[in-house]
This record gives structure tokens, C-alpha cells and sequence, in this order.
């Protein structure tokens, strides 16, 4: 039961979290539009960032797994010149670690929806905290700025939170998750008991 | 359409993927202190320069590439042009409330996401993903786990995008109806993420596996690489001609400046 990242679980995040920012990537520039208005509606699906951190410690549920599948996903839309350049590499980082952090409270133990769901407001947060230096957000007006919080943060309980539970539950009964989820103690009782 | 990627070798290619990261990176966290929007206008002159004659891509590769910095640069600044606080009123209609010092701070932060864009794109267009994790796994030392992943995962993306044409045609073809409101948008995550996924996965762990039998995972002494990677001239040309570029946007701020704010806070 190592808790060490072999090559296969570094290559199955890094993939996942490809497939995201493709999705992200086809949907976003539709959402982007909405943003003309400066009215933050766009803020609603940003949790589709983090989504990749949650779904792919759900699968592969080692510590680390969180951290590198939101470099994974800011790399992949930097190297292919995506429109936002550098800062990605940034937020995904921040990103990463707050989703990291709170998967590190609970011991890399807990895969309950509750524990999702905090890990997406915490990326949430980080991601605002490095809005106030690159989006100078506390200037905005008051309402504004309530809205924009408020939107991002539910973006993230319902996308990285709610959808990723739901999606990998989803995806067990394809079966896949079996090939690289970590062998588990009943694994090996049940090894025991067929003998 | 299919375009035509073709470019001339400039020296900006010579330089080392991993120093090009990290001056970029440098100058990313750097330009947060600044809050002159004269300053972040000759930055953006500068870089656009070496966009434009030094990455070595056709014009038209050049011209397409830019075009959504347009769009960037309005969503980035509307909300605080129109939002924002500020002492001074031009403008007042409903909710919308224009004033001096949330505009230049608006134009301030739309121009800086061009700059951060436009560094972003310097450096796809002159480093081959290849080479920089070649790079990276010889000047900083990065497991070749990572690199070999980040390597391999970058070639399956053709495929991953491929099957999400062939799914999105699927899907039409049976006359997929989506919901309204949040249902829809988890319904459209759930019809392309989870076939995605599950393909991918799989692909990735049949990989995997192959790459550990040839030991990409191994990081013992002595590892030879097929690129070799090392520092030269041209790293300190980079790094040179990038401070110079932000001293002289320095001096011209304060010289020749273009708005009559200094100070966006």
C-alpha cells in the first residue's frame, strides 16, 4: 500500500486533467462572452478548474495527486498558448494547494462528499486571494465584488464539489477506476478469505 | 483548416526552455508591484516587439494568435470600468458607475493581461514542450516520472481531442436534447467527461505500464538524455534584453508619460 506516486498514477492525473482543460477549453470561450457585461456570470463554472484536482484524487487517492493535476491542467492550456499566458501556471499551483490541504486535514482518508466540496472553496479562495494582486477585486464596488465571491464560491461546491462526487461515481461503474485506485486492505482480506 | 505552423529558428528558440520559464515567471510576479498604467503601456510596446519580429512565425500566425487578446482585454477591465470604486464620476446610469480612477485602473488591468498574455505566448511559440522538459529534468533536476508523463500525456491529447469530435457528432446524431439551467451543464460534463475519461484512463495505464518496463520511471546517477540541454550566450541575451526592456519602460514612464495617472490603488 505505497503511498508514493509511481509513474502510473503521475501519467493517469496528468491525462485527467487534460481531459478537463479540453472541456474547459471548448466551453469556456462561450462562458468568456458572458463576461462582457462585468456581471460575473462566468464566474459560475470557474469550479471546472479545480474539478480536475477532486476527480483525480478520487480515482488515484494518494497525497499529491490534488497539487499535480492543477499544474497538469495549467501547463497543458500554457504550452498551447492559452489566451491567459503565465498566470495559469500560478493559479494552478495556489489552486492545487487548496484542494491539497484540506485532502492532507483528513489524512488523504476521506473521499465524502463534504470533503470535496471544502476542497473546491478552498481552491476557491486561493484563487480569489491571487485575484486581489491581479485583479485588483477589493477596488470593485461593493455589491460587485459580492457578487463575484459569491458566484466563484458556488461555481465551486456545485462543480468541484457536487459534479466531481457524482462523476467518478459515476465512472466506477465503468470499471476503470479499478485499474489504478491502490489495492485496499479488504482487497487483500478478500484475497484471504478465497483461499 | 489546416494551418501552416512552419517558422525560422530565432534566437529566442536558442535559448534555455528552463531560464526562459524562469525569467518569465520572475517578471509574472513581479509586475504585480507595479500599479503605473504608463509603465505596463511601454512594456506591452516592448513585448509586442519581440512578439512580433523574434518569434519567427508567419504573419498571419502571428495576426490570428493576437485576436482574442481583444476579448481578453475587455472582460478583463469592464467590470472594474464599470464597477469600480472611485472619487471621481464621469459617468452614472443605474448600476453602472464610471469613474476616473476605476477607469485607468480597468485600463491598467486589461493592458496587463495583454503583457502576461503576450510573454505567455512568446514562450509557447519558441520552446518545443519537448525540450522544456528535457530541460527541466537537466537544470532543475525534475523526476523524469513527471517529464515522461507530462511527454506522453501531450501526445495523447490529438487523440482525446479526436474522440470529443467523434462523441459531440454521436451525440448529435441521436438528437441529444440538453436541460435547462445547472442540470444541463452537469448532463453536457457527464456525456463528454465520463467516455472521455474512461477511455483515456485506460489508454494512459497501458502506457504507463510499458514506460515502467523500460524504466522512464528509473532517476538513478548518471542518466543520459537524448537532448542534451545546457545553458548559453543566449540565456544572458534573454535576460539582458529583458531588463533592459523593463528599465527603458521604467525611464520612458516617468519621461514621456501617456496618462495623467501615475498610481492606479
Amino acid at each position: 500500500m505505497s503511498k508514493k506516486l509511481t509513474l502510473t498514477d503521475v501519467l493517469v492525473t496528468v491525462v485527467i486533467a487534460l481531459v478537463f482543460s479540453l472541456i474547459y477549453k471548448i466551453w469556456g470561450p462561450l462562458y468568456s462572452f458572458l463576461s462582457v457585461f462585468g456581471l460575473h456570470i462566468d464566474q459560475l463554472i470557474y469550479g471546472m478548474w479545480f474539478m480536475a484536482a477532486t476527480v483525480a484524487f478520487l480515482i488515484i487517492q494518494k497525497p499529491g495527486v490534488g497539487l499535480l493535476a492543477e499544474i497538469a491542467a495549467a501547463q497543458g492550456e500554457f504550452m498551447f498558448g492559452g489566451q491567459w499566458g503565465i498566470s495559469l501556471l500560478l493559479y494552478g499551483f495556489i489552486q492545487g494547494l487548496g484542494c491539497e490541504v484540506i485532502f492532507a486535514l483528513f489524512r488523504y482518508k476521506s473521499y465524502r462528499l463534504v470533503v470535496m466540496c471544502l476542497a473546491g472553496i478552498l481552491a476557491g479562495i486561493g484563487s480569489l486571494w491571487l485575484d486581489t494582486y491581479y485583479g485588483y477585486i477589493g477596488d470593485l464596488a461593493l455589491w460587485n465584488l459580492l457578487l463575484y465571491i459569491g458566484a466563484r464560491l458556488i461555481g465551486s461546491i456545485v462543480i468541484t464539489g457536487v459534479f466531481a462526487y457524482y462523476l467518478v461515481q459515476a465512472l466506477e461503474k465503468t470499471g476503470v477506476t479499478n485499474l489504478v485506485r491502490p489495492v485496499s486492505r479488504d482487497d487483500y482480506r478478500a484475497l484471504e478469505d478465497g483461499r | 483548416m489546416q494551418l501552416n505552423f512552419s517558422y525560422r529558428t530565432t534566437w529566442l528558440h536558442q535559448v534555455n526552455p528552463s531560464v526562459k520559464l524562469s525569467i518569465l515567471m520572475i517578471i509574472f510576479i513581479g509586475l504585480i508591484f507595479i500599479h503605473n498604467p504608463n509603465m505596463i503601456v511601454y512594456i506591452g510596446m516592448g513585448t509586442s516587439l519581440l512578439y512580433v519580429f523574434y518569434t519567427g512565425h508567419r504573419w498571419v500566425t502571428i495576426g490570428l494568435l493576437f485576436a482574442p487578446f481583444i476579448l481578453i482585454f475587455v472582460t478583463t477591465s469592464v467590470a472594474m470600468v464599470l464597477f469600480g470604486d472611485g472619487e471621481t464620476t464621469w459617468f452614472r446610469f443605474g448600476i453602472i458607475h464610471i469613474t476616473e480612477e476605476s477607469f485607468y485602473r480597468g485600463l491598467h488591468l486589461g493592458l496587463r493581461s495583454i503583457v502576461f498574455g503576450l510573454f505567455g505566448l512568446i514562450f509557447a511559440l519558441t520552446t518545443r514542450p519537448v525540450l522544456l522538459f528535457y530541460s527541466l529534468m537537466q537544470q532543475f533536476k525534475l523526476h523524469p516520472k513527471y517529464a515522461y508523463s507530462f511527454m506522453a500525456a501531450i501526445r495523447m491529447l490529438p487523440i482525446i481531442a479526436e474522440e470529443f469530435q467523434v462523441l459531440r457528432q454521436a451525440l448529435k446524431i441521436r438528437g441529444i436534447n440538453y436541460e435547462k439551467g445547472i442540470k444541463g451543464v452537469y448532463q453536457r460534463i457527464r456525456l463528454y467527461a465520463i467516455p472521455l475519461l474512461a477511455q483515456s484512463i485506460r489508454r494512459a495505464h497501458r502506457i504507463a505500464v510499458a514506460m515502467e518496463a523500460k524504466q522512464f520511471s528509473q532517476s538513478e546517477q548518471g542518466r543520459t538524455y537524448y537532448y542534451p540541454l545546457t545553458y548559453s550566450f543566449y540565456d544572458l541575451l534573454f535576460f539582458v534584453i529583458v531588463s533592459g526592456l523593463l528599465v527603458c519602460s521604467l525611464y520612458l514612464a516617468i519621461s514621456f508619460p501617456i496618462f495623467p495617472v501615475v498610481n492606479v490603488r
